[in-house]
């Protein structure tokens, strides 16, 4: 009784949402909607549900891959891949919960949703199956993500932030090395759009997540993050961006950017810089310029850090083969193959220790984010980090824009941000 | 004395109310229980670790919260602003466009057929095509900058943002309301017209002075549709900005998504969903004694 109440309410509010909001589509990605939910055997064989938000490109061949493998090695297991749609991933693991109707396995975006959904339920504990992996000594704390001693999801590989620059714009205005702080990014981006022919920095400003995630490293460079976000420096933060705004070293359209929008202003060649993550990597061969990477400019007299990010690997609560799924995270994901194939693939750093230590992460490219993986910014474990990253993000859509001033974000972002973390700790 | 009413009536009178019972299921699950559901969150402190659980009651709190920000009193402002620019797009430009179909032709023809598609199409697919030709880089301002005029910020300038998207569901609207008001004008006798014509009106003339006062109960109804549509508008406003820049063009719907699906905070979204509705509400009471009216003559 209790579960069918548990459904009807499940569906109500998903039904009422939809009314209230006029059809918001979700048609995008075309997730199905039947038979995605639970394992089903058929005779000697088990089936294993897998939500995925990779559905197209080097991420999504590469889970492709791994699923094939595992399939091969372990016939009487077959892995349905689930395409999900990304901003839609939570809501649906949330519903799921209510429904009875969960995935067996699912990637998550980790270091946004991973408070909320260990909160709610979606995951199964992994911590005996954790405790008995042979290889758990070979990923650092970092990528154990738990809720109190409690295992409940794992970040096999990360992605972070970092600076990509187009060599042939700086050698035209005679600018030899990259910047590594950001007043001497600033000084560049002067030179270089000082005769209108390039544009400074693609960023994404988008009022969300990712808004806040590319900003935020400005911050955490000076030692602020979201659980003690006050004081001048977050007005001297935002007040920076107002006037790259407003001196048009970064657009306007860049209020509205998210990353990929970003990364394709970039590789148009007429951006000088590039705040993106690691797994652009992949795409770069192609290119028509030559081009370069740097680690994440730091404050004057701070340090250059970023949030580690990726895609957190779990096991849905209500799963009914555990055993199978931990069998596959263990054989598919969470290898040192799997690791180079990930990092071969799409860019993404592996956190396996035996993985950083390969020679292939030891490229030009991609170091400097295999060093700023070696100190990565800690995220808030709130409730609410969604929340606090949503209005940071919004803010900094706002300066971008012209909406408002730095001091006038900074304000409303030291006040939503304190808001949203109101009793839910750090 | 017992009335004894003949079986085959009494049957008769019975059958309306059995026809209206399946209707009934269906509204009330689908409507009349998730608005149910909607209201008691927006009554309730629901988050994520207890959207399965127990739903503690709050009262009206939430909506002293969400009503007590400015946020959500901007948002009120965005949505009416597209209602206004809907009104305005939909009558005026809808009952001119309507007035120049309304003839025989294959042009006229070819043109409702164009119409019937763009309506037709998914507010995704003709989102992201807008988006792609309101970029900076996009097409308006290609052709902006061949005749020597500067280019804009179209969906990021914040003074235009809301202009953008509220122009872009119009041009999705503007097709439904010109084949409403079409149909009306097909509706009026050709008489009146022609006696109008007779006594020396020109053509406009008769369309203000005659056609218009005929058509008031259509415009009525469709302006009261155009209304609702804006305060449920979402698809576009999701595609082309998301609520942004900032918060430029945040209407009541993105809000109430934003609320609930990026914060996840369950209660907030539901109240300002709450809050949305009520407008509708308002806006459906007129709307239904409108069709009330009209069944009656």
């Amino acid at each position: 009784m209790r579960n069918r109440n548990k459904i009807l309410t499940a569906a109500a509010v998903g039904a009422v949402f939809t009314l209230a909001l006029g059809g918001c589509t979700n048609s995008e990605n075309g997730s199905t909607s039947s038979g995605e939910s639970g394992s089903t055997s058929n005779g000697d064989v088990t089936t294993l549900t897998f939500w995925s938000y990779y559905t197209a490109g080097s991420q999504a061949e590469w889970l492709a891959a791994q699923v094939k493998k595992f399939e091969t090695d372990n016939p009487d297991i077959k892995i349905d891949v689930i395409e999900t749609v990304g901003d839609q991933q939570d809501q649906k693991l949330l519903a799921s919960v209510a429904t009875g109707r969960g995935p067996d396995l699912f990637i998550n975006n980790i270091v946004v949703d991973f408070p909320t959904l260990a909160a709610a339920g979606v995951f199964a504990d992994l911590t005996p199956y954790w405790e008995k992996f042979a290889d758990a000594d070979e990923f650092p704390e970092a990528s154990v993500w738990k809720d109190g001693d409690t295992v409940y999801n794992l970040l096999p590989y990360t992605n972070l932030l970092g600076m990509y620059y187009n060599l042939d714009i700086l050698g035209e205005y005679g600018i030899t090395e990259p910047p590594a702080t950001l007043e001497e990014l600033q000084a560049d981006m002067e030179v270089v759009t000082a005769d209108g022919k390039y544009k400074g920095l693609a960023l994404s400003g988008a009022p969300s997540v990712e808004g806040a995630w590319l900003f935020a490293p400005q911050l955490l460079g000076e030692g602020i993050n979201y659980c003690n976000f006050d004081g001048p420096k977050v007005g001297e933060a935002f007040n920076r961006l107002d006037s790259w705004a407003s001196d048009g070293f970064i657009p306007k359209a860049a209020a509205t950017w998210d990353q990929n929008a970003s990364w394709q202003q970039f590789m148009t060649g007429k951006y000088a810089f590039a705040f993106n993550g690691n797994w652009q990597l992949g795409g770069l061969e192609d290119v028509a310029f030559k081009y370069g990477t740097a680690q994440y400019p730091k404050p004057e007299d701070g340090f250059s850090q970023v949030y580690p990010g990726g895609e957190g690997y779990g096991i849905g609560s209500q799963s009914e083969h555990p055993d199978l799924a931990w069998k596959f995270l263990e054989q598919a994901i969470l290898t040192p193959e799997a690791a180079d194939a990930i990092f071969t693939a799409t860019g993404s750093i592996p956190t396996r220790a035996d993985a950083t230590d390969s020679a292939a992460l030891q490229g030009d490219f991609v170091k400097p984010f295999v060093t700023a993986a070696s100190d990565p910014g800690s995220w808030p474990k709130n409730e609410n980090t969604a929340k606090m990253q949503n209005a940071l993000g919004t803010e900094v859509s706002s300066v971008i824009s012209g909406q408002k001033t730095g001091d006038e974000g900074a304000q409303a972002a030291i006040k939503n941000i304190a808001d949203a973390a109101a009793g839910g700790g750090c | 004395m017992p009335s004894h009413q003949p079986m085959g009536r009494r049957a008769r009178g019975k059958v309306p109310v059995a026809y209206l019972v399946p209707g009934f299921l269906v509204l009330a699950a689908f409507a009349a229980y998730p608005m149910f559901v909607l209201v008691r969150m927006s009554l309730s402190d629901v988050g994520p670790s207890n959207i399965v659980g127990d739903w503690p009651f709050v009262g009206l709190r939430n909506f002293a919260d969400v009503l007590g920000t400015g946020e959500v009193w901007q948002s009120i402002w965005r949505t009416a602003f597209i209602a206004f620019f809907l009104l305005a797009s939909n009558l005026i430009i809808g009952f001119m466009a309507a007035s120049v179909l309304a003839i025989k032709g294959k042009l006229p023809t070819i043109v409702l057929g164009i119409m019937v598609f763009v309506w037709a199409l998914p507010p995704l697919v003709s989102g992201s095509l807008w988006k792609f030709l309101l970029n900076d880089s996009g097409a308006i301002n290609g052709i902006l900058e061949a005749v020597g005029l500067p280019p804009a910020a179209w969906l990021s300038e914040p003074d235009l943002a809301l202009w953008s998207v509220a122009a872009v569901i119009a041009w999705a609207s503007l097709p439904f309301s010109i084949l409403i008001i079409r149909g009306g004008l097909l509706a009026i006798p050709i008489d009146v017209l022609e006696a109008a014509e007779i006594d020396g009106a020109s053509y406009w003339q008769s369309r203000f002075q005659i056609v218009l006062p005929l058509l008031r109960p259509t415009l009525w109804i469709l302006g009261i549709l155009t209304v609702l549509y804006a305060f449920k508008s979402f698809d576009f406003i999701y595609v082309l900005t998301r609520g942004g820049p900032g918060t430029v063009t945040s209407t009541l719907p993105v809000k109430s998504y934003n609320d609930a699906f990026s914060d996840f905070a369950m209660s907030t979204g539901a109240t300002v969903a709450v809050v949305s509705m009520l407008f509708v509400v308002l806006l459906a009471i007129p709307y239904l004694r409108s069709l009330r009216k009209e069944v009656i003559e």
